[in-house]
């Protein structure tokens, strides 16, 4: 795992990210803390400054000179106390002179150590009724000591988050890098042709195994379509071989013959036109499922396409000996392509009279006892087994008796085509005896 | 090469000239043996330009026309022609099935739709239904083969003089038949006109369908008037 490819994992750069503003916060919050205390302080020892000088003005003259040199005695390093003569001479005190700016009933300011006062200090001056200059200060060395500890605070804090930071990064980048990894090593096997190969999951259910998961079903989808190609392809080799071959060993046995017989020729002719009716079939299906979903939908009558169904196939239904019973009632429309639905309808219907036979009864009925309208067609025939009831609505599937059946053998795949199209569902359900299928619609109108 | 078994068109009539424009050679070729072969003069086409200028410069009683065409195709061709005042019935063929695809190819101007693959009898029969079509005026009140006799406006069929109850559909077929009188009429035409679907019907549907009608038409010590052409498709026919 190169460097290169951890500063571009979105991990090492969200870390980074986050810790440049972790430490923007914490500056701010020092600053905030230092700015609070700096005022807190400041405005105290002006309070103090305030109130000594009051007091020390009450004294007399000659009481005050004698307790500023008191005071020096006791407090003198950590306190300025001085006294001026009008003519800025200094009289008394721990102040070599009178600074220049320090007006006299003027706010405290602020001054710099010096020889007498080994360190900074606020000062306040205050004139007396002699005329005399008094000044009081206060050391605030205390303030300049918080802020060098804030500083420093700063600085090794921001070092630590940076240092951090990054760390955190590289750590957090390594493991979805490794992850990545094994995702691109799966994928390579799987655009090789391993389609068995999955993507790797952690079990964490983090946004990789989301997205291997994702991944998954996809391969799982084309695994089942390229099986179903492969299959398709072999039934449909299959199935197109066995009318071939007899129209081809016909052809051949009326090549030897001296004589063509016109019904001969006619059997050559209907073994083809099996094949092409087949082909035919294939089209139509493949044509469905690649066509633009809802292409021509429009507010179509349930009932209207049942009762047609059921007209159109009502003589065959008659010629096969089965009895066909419609019960649709009117009035129900949905969103649909009526063209489509009455094919669906109609293979349906075709379906259960073909496998139903001699003395069957099928049932075509229009269910809206539901939230969704159903159209079922339900026939007593031999049903379909349970094994096989997903399966025959796979494209191509064909089950052992479609082969006995004359047909295409893909009815039932153009209804599932049509029905996907139609966003409905199609269910196959065992009626006991008998086969019973559901078209549930949906979009009532 | 399967030749229709009767020759509809009647003595005296010019034989009907038909231009196939279709890329494929070897289909062209079928194409138009089948067509000589049914009785037709059939010229070939093999691109979209070379079609255009054919059925400009000359006359043609019906034109086949393959959809998808090199330098022009079908749906284009077909509004060029149409925009030139060209009025020949045009079949269009195509391996496109899709209904979209057929109003697609209807609404530009072609006049029947056939689905490759196709048997060529398949194609003369369409094509000889469009001829006809050209030739009689379909405002018609009454129809009449031998004694069978079809009231448009009163919607009754009358066969020997007696009247024959028939549902709707019944009466819908049987005046497709007897319009197309003559004509071999495959299962497959049969439903896409009579009943107006496009999807394969299966070939026992359309079987039982006629098989009715006949039943209700030609009652017993009657001329049948409904044919079975073997493995084709059905001809209302008088002999």
């Amino acid at each position: 795992m190169r460097l290169s490819e951890v500063w571009r994992t979105t991990t090492f750069r969200l870390s980074l990210l986050y810790g440049l503003l972790f430490a923007i916060g914490t500056v701010a919050l020092l600053a905030l803390v230092y700015a609070r205390t700096a005022v807190y302080l400041t405005q105290r020892v002006d309070r103090i400054l305030a109130a000594e000088a009051s007091a020390e003005m009450t004294l007399p003259p000659s009481a005050l000179r004698q307790t500023i040199d008191d005071a020096l005695i006791v407090n003198g390093r950590a306190s300025v106390f001085a006294l001026f003569a009008a003519d800025g001479a200094r009289v008394t005190g721990n102040l070599p002179s009178l600074p220049p700016d320090l007006q006299p009933g003027g706010r405290p300011v602020e001054f710099p150590a010096t020889a007498d006062f080994p360190a900074s200090a606020r000062l306040l001056a205050r004139r007396l009724p002699s005329g005399d200059i008094l000044v009081v200060g206060r050391d605030i060395n205390q303030l300049r000591e918080i802020r060098r500890i804030i500083a420093s605070a700063l600085i090794w804090s921001g070092v630590f988050i940076m240092v951090a930071g990054l760390a955190c990064g590289v750590a957090l980048s390594v493991g979805p890098l490794r992850r990545l990894r094994q995702l691109q090593e799966a994928s390579h096997d799987i655009a090789a042709g391993d389609l068995k190969r999955r993507m790797p999951s952690s079990g964490h259910g983090d946004e990789l195994d989301m997205f291997a998961d994702t991944v998954n079903y996809m391969l799982g989808e084309v695994e089942r379509l390229m099986a179903e190609v492969k299959t398709s392809t072999d039934t449909i080799a299959h199935d197109l071989r066995t009318p071939l071959t007899r129209a081809r060993a016909q052809l051949h046995r009326l090549e030897q013959s001296a004589s063509a017989d016109a019904a001969d020729i006619a059997r050559v002719t209907a073994e083809l036109d099996e094949v092409l009716e087949r082909f035919i079939a294939i089209l139509r299906l493949s044509e469905l499922e690649t066509r633009a979903r809802s292409a021509g939908f429009v507010v179509t009558d349930l009932g209207k396409i049942l009762d047609q169904a059921g007209e159109l196939y009502q003589p065959l239904a008659e010629e096969a000996g089965v009895q066909l019973a419609v019960s649709a009632a009117a009035g129900v429309t949905i969103e649909a392509d009526p063209k489509l639905l009455f094919e669906a309808v109609s293979n349906l219907v075709d379906n259960a009279i073909k496998f139903t036979g001699e003395g069957g009864r099928v049932r075509l009925e229009l269910d809206i006892g539901g939230e969704r309208p159903r159209i079922i067609v339900q026939d007593n025939g031999p049903g379909v087994p349970a094994g096989e009831r997903t399966a025959v609505l796979q494209r191509f599937y064909r089950s052992e008796r479609d082969r006995l059946t004359p047909g295409s053998g893909l009815g039932l795949s153009i209804v599932a085509a049509i029905v996907r199209q139609h966003r409905f569902r199609l269910e196959l359900q065992d009626s006991e005896p008998g086969l019973r299928a559901i078209i549930e619609c949906r979009n009532t109108t | 090469m399967d030749v229709p078994n009767v020759d509809s068109r009647k003595p005296g009539l010019p034989v009907p000239r038909i231009l196939v424009i279709e890329d494929d050679p070897d289909t062209a070729e079928e194409i138009t043996a089948c067509l000589t072969a049914s009785g037709f003069e059939a010229l070939k086409a093999f691109d979209g330009p070379s079609g255009f200028e054919a059925a400009t410069t000359e006359r043609f009683d019906a034109i086949t026309l393959d959809r998808m065409l090199p330098g022009l195709d079908g749906l284009a061709l077909i509004k060029a022609l149409r925009d030139a005042g060209s009025d020949a019935p045009v079949l269009m063929v195509s391996a496109l099935s899709d209904v979209d695809d057929r109003v697609d190819g209807l609404r530009a101007g072609g006049d029947d739709y056939l689905i490759k693959p196709f048997s060529p009898k398949e194609l003369v029969a369409r094509l000889e239904v469009l001829l006809r079509r050209n030739r009689t005026s379909g405002a018609e009140v009454r129809l009449r083969i031998a004694d069978l006799e079809l009231d448009l406006v009163k919607h009754e069929a009358i066969r020997a003089g007696r009247r024959i109850e028939l549902l709707p559909m019944e009466f819908q077929l049987l005046e497709f038949m007897m319009r197309n009188a003559g004509q071999l009429l495959t299962r497959r035409m049969i439903f896409e006109k009579v009943w107006e679907y496009y999807f394969d019907p299966g070939t026992n549907l359309i079987n039982v369908h006629v098989g009715k009608l006949r039943r209700k038409i030609d009652g017993p010590g009657l001329l049948p008037l409904i044919r079975t052409e073997r493995g084709q498709g059905y001809m209302l026919y008088a002999p």
